[in-house]
């Protein structure tokens, strides 16, 4: 579970989905859940993410009493929709630079021990800046559904494909893109996890609905 | 009315003994009071309720909370109770869902009188509607199963449900 990085713009898009339906981050109450998650953002999400402010300026409105909420703070790996890691840790791996003399101490000769234990520290720091946590890799794909002719019903049509759920896959905006002839093409944006969901698999699942569907195209492929 | 009355009471702490009738063809409820006439209507006698309860934070605390709560109160008598069309209806929750888009509670950050008596009047409403429909009006569902989960207000009225993975993700 997680949001994603929360200290970035894709990754408080994932909050603000999570929250559209959800009063706080856990149950029904304001908790620690809230807390944790609200510490982890730098600053109030912009408007356009309406959702994710409506709950940052309630949790706001409890900073008095945030000691008090009912719960336990917990990682913010153990929050959010269960398909989406937390990579917002790695902010705090650069909070331990902090500790690290990279420099040098201001006395120009340095012992050999010190110098040893500088070359130590900054080995670990290396080491722990090159096991960054794992990003899952995700693409955003523009299929283009075309109907038989222009009396095929396309709001039945688009039902049809976004009833199609699998682990991965998430649908996203759509609009009809006149074809000629009076024909309308669905044009529908999807996001799917890379190891889990293809576009074949969409096409033959998209095709299968073969009372609405002729074809399916990929128009745009990106990676996230 | 009478028995939207006693949910309340029950919901407040209050002990139970005062004694409600109707007045009307509406059907106004009344709170019968040892001396006088009664106290008539349905914000009337709940706003009475609560300071009886001695929980006047459900009012509103500051001025703005107060004009607010008021202004649900009387959208609930006018417009909920009073008119019953299916294009009402959807005016209501039209309504409703541009003014919660930025809001938990009503009133903001508060749950108040406002939030309990709009919840009782539309769980009739909220029972009837389809999937998308809960879906359209994405922020009164929010809000919906947020008070209907808030402790001693849903008592015996059915749990309406909201489906958890929505399906039409971004659909504005």
């Amino acid at each position: 579970m997680g949001f994603g990085d929360l200290k970035s713009a894709a990754g408080l898009r994932v909050l603000n989905d999570f929250l559209a339906d959800k009063s706080y981050i856990e149950g029904y109450v304001p908790s620690q859940a809230d807390i944790a998650v609200f510490e982890a953002i730098a600053a109030p999400p912009p408007a356009d993410l309406y959702h994710a402010l409506r709950w940052y300026n309630h949790i706001k409105s409890y900073e008095k009493q945030k000691a008090s909420l009912p719960g336990v703070k917990k990682a913010l790996a153990k929050y959010g929709p269960a398909d989406v890691e937390d990579t917002t840790g790695a902010a705090t791996d650069s909070k331990n630079d902090d500790d690290i003399d990279l420099f040098g101490s201001d006395d120009e000769e340095e012992s050999e021990e010190a110098k040893k234990l500088r070359e130590e520290r900054l080995a670990q720091y290396e080491s722990k800046k090159s096991k960054k946590p794992a990003v899952v890799a995700k693409s955003s794909i523009l299929l283009d559904v075309k109907p038989w002719d222009d009396e095929t019903d396309m709001a039945k049509l688009e039902e049809c494909v976004r009833s199609i759920q699998a682990d991965g896959l998430v649908w996203g905006s759509s609009k009809l893109v006149p074809v000629g002839y009076g024909i309308k093409k669905l044009q529908i944006q999807c996001v799917v996890e890379d190891d889990k969901v293809g576009t074949d698999m969409l096409e033959e699942r998209i095709t299968a609905f073969e009372d609405y569907v002729q074809s399916m195209d990929v128009a745009a492929f990106n990676k996230i | 009315g009478p028995e939207e009355l006693a949910l309340l009471e029950r919901l407040l702490g209050l002990p139970k003994g005062n004694k409600y009738g109707v007045q009307g063809e509406r059907k106004v409820p009344v709170l019968q009071t040892n001396n006088g006439p009664g106290l008539t209507g349905l914000m009337t006698i709940a706003a009475h309720l609560v300071k009886q309860a001695k929980k006047d934070q459900l009012l509103g605390s500051t001025a703005e909370e107060k004009a607010v709560v008021q202004q649900w109160l009387e959208y609930r008598v006018t417009r909920v109770d009073g008119g019953s069309s299916k294009e009402d209806t959807r005016i209501i929750l039209k309504d409703l869902n541009v003014h919660l888009e930025d809001k938990v509670y009503l009133a903001g950050n508060i749950f108040t009188l406002a939030d309990i008596l709009m919840y009782y009047g539309l769980h009739h409403v909220m029972v009837e509607l389809t999937v998308q429909e809960k879906e359209k009006y994405l922020n009164v569902s929010r809000w919906f199963n947020h008070i209907q989960h808030y402790p001693g207000v849903r008592q015996h009225l059915s749990n309406v449900v909201f489906i958890k993975n929505r399906l039409y993700t971004n659909a504005h």
